[in-house]
């Protein structure tokens, strides 16, 4: 009797027997190759996105002592530190893709209109303005991110950017976490037409200024 | 927003009462002297009445005047004593009202310092989370214990000798000072829950003292880095921390002393980075202050004289 080849030789006829599926058919990879960004599209974004979420981190830290709310100030603790960590592995990120080993801690602003939207959304300041604050992360920014994101997962070549993908997923799930707590702390605070309309005002202020920059990659008239 | 805000801008509800930071500052610099502790109290008796009004202080004031801060502060927590519950809660309240504080300076940290390191952002982000689940856990636990979120003045005092303008001095004095003060606390209310067999406060705050030893490892850290190559800076820094340890010992309620309300925890305080030099130093500048026995004696002065006034306000009144 034949034995069957367990092992490949040097010619055409020493062929093991072994059925020729690749790993990726099980399940079947229906992904493709090739994505919207290259390599230097993708650090670039990534570090836009770092730069969004290293400021909110930092101006919710600032607004801890002048949010009069407890369950606000409380809550925003362990968003703040979820947000750092979102900034934290976007940085990490970056060496990955060719940005060099210090690129860790680099955020960009992908012009100068976002930077100034960013310090718009830092503004208010005494604490009869917890909506205000609020509503510019929580009603404006991060409800921005999470579509941002998402279209980048979706975009991104599938299989060659993957760890991208895998880390936004990440922050996606954890920011709308973020946003349905923000949602209900702004439908709390918001409890007259003259609070709701603070709220209202302030939201199309952001949002038209956030439009005009192009959002956090600069390109959101061009999506 | 602007950068480096006054302690007068923390932001509170309508359940909060200020007092203002002189109490605790005046402490701090008293001998032990029984006529000049009764001259610093009495002189802040309008404000002390004044910031006791509505809250579960009005009632100790009444009976004690201005003294009964001192008489809170500077006594032990003791299971048999007659008077626990009241200290108890007016030390869990301050702890509350301490770490809220402690939230604050950290995330102030964040905003305030743009330029720092990104490590030290994230240790920053790390300790808001923390303080906000402390102060989450220290109002349940003044809950546990019969009280309520207000229910004593609050002074921003811990935020105000703190929160400084510079980096190292920031984490020296929020880190090293509060945190450090934060552990010598801690570790007596561990003490305390273990002597009344609260087993809900023991596992609560031990993991809050778990927490606070990180941070206080982070303040050992990051002094470290931010002056590594400037003595002088380090030694600057090193003198304002050694002022704020001078102001958080409450005229030697805090220190090694034998009668000490709440000792050093060496122990504790040598696992966060402090070494035996450091702690030694510690142990001089907060024995310092007036004795136990110096601050009776002026309590009960206080008392007097407080009755005395009493008593003429209900005649004039008659």
């Amino acid at each position: 009797m034949t034995q069957s080849r367990m092992y490949p030789g040097t010619g055409p006829d020493e062929h093991t027997t072994f059925a020729p599926y690749s790993a990726f058919d099980i399940p079947a990879d229906l992904r493709e190759l090739y994505g919207r960004y290259d390599v230097e599209a993708t650090a670039r974004r990534v570090r836009n996105f770092r730069y969004a979420e290293e400021w909110m981190m930092m101006i919710m830290g600032g607004w801890l002592a002048t949010i009069p709310e407890l369950p606000v100030k409380t809550g925003l603790g362990k968003i703040i530190w979820e947000t750092a960590q979102a900034a934290d592995v976007l940085g990490r990120r970056l060496p990955e893709l060719r940005c060099g080993r210090a690129s860790v801690a680099v955020s960009e602003s992908p012009n100068e209109g976002f930077a100034e939207f960013i310090q718009r959304a830092a503004e208010p300041e005494s604490p009869d303005l917890t909506i205000e604050k609020l509503v510019g992360i929580f009603g404006v920014l991060k409800p921005h991110l999470v579509e941002v994101y998402e279209r980048t997962m979706r975009e991104t070549d599938q299989i060659a950017d993957a760890p991208t993908i895998e880390l936004l997923d990440d922050i996606v799930r954890k920011t709308r976490r973020h946003l349905a707590w923000g949602s209900d702390v702004l439908d709390t605070l918001a409890d007259t037409d003259a609070k709701r309309e603070r709220r209202r005002q302030r939201t199309e202020t952001l949002r038209g200024l956030l439009e005009t920059c192009g959002g956090v990659s600069g390109e959101l008239a061009h999506a | 927003m602007k950068r480096f805000i006054h302690y007068d801008e923390l932001a509170r509800d309508s359940r909060f009462v200020r007092q203002t930071n002189l109490l605790a500052t005046v402490l701090a610099t008293l001998p032990d002297d029984v006529d000049k502790v009764v001259e610093a109290f009495w002189a802040l008796d309008p404000m002390i009445g004044k910031s006791v009004k509505g809250t579960a202080a009005e009632p100790l004031y009444d009976a004690y005047g201005p003294a009964f801060a001192l008489v809170a502060l500077n006594e032990p927590l003791r299971a048999d004593d007659p008077a626990v519950k009241t200290r108890l809660l007016m030390r869990m309240h301050g702890i509350f009202a301490g770490e809220l504080q402690a939230l604050e300076g950290a995330g102030r940290s964040l905003w305030d310092f743009p330029e720092a390191p990104w490590e030290f952002k994230m240790n920053m982000a790390r300790q808001c989370w923390d303080e906000a689940r402390h102060v989450q856990i220290y109002e349940k636990l003044l809950h546990h214990v019969g009280g309520k979120v207000g229910m004593f003045p609050e002074t921003t005092f811990l935020f105000e000798c703190a929160c400084a303008d510079d980096p190292a001095m920031r984490v020296a004095g929020v880190n090293r000072g509060l945190e450090g003060l934060a552990c010598d606390v801690f570790r007596d209310m561990i003490r305390f829950a273990d002597e009344t067999e609260d087993e809900v406060m023991k596992q609560a705050i031990d993991y809050v003292l778990a927490d606070e030893l990180t941070h206080v490892r982070f303040g050992s850290e990051w002094v470290k880095e931010f002056t590594k190559d400037d003595p002088e800076y380090f030694k600057r820094t090193q003198e304002y921390q050694r002022q704020v340890d001078k102001q958080f010992s409450f005229g030697g309620s805090r220190s090694d002393r034998k009668d000490a309300a709440i000792p050093i925890a060496r122990a504790d305080r040598k696992e966060a980075g402090f070494t035996d030099e450091e702690l030694d130093e510690l142990a001089q500048l907060s024995g310092e202050g007036p004795s136990r026995k110096t601050m009776r004696a002026a309590s009960k002065i206080m008392r007097e004289r407080h009755r005395e006034r009493q008593r003429k306000e209900r005649e004039a009144t008659a």
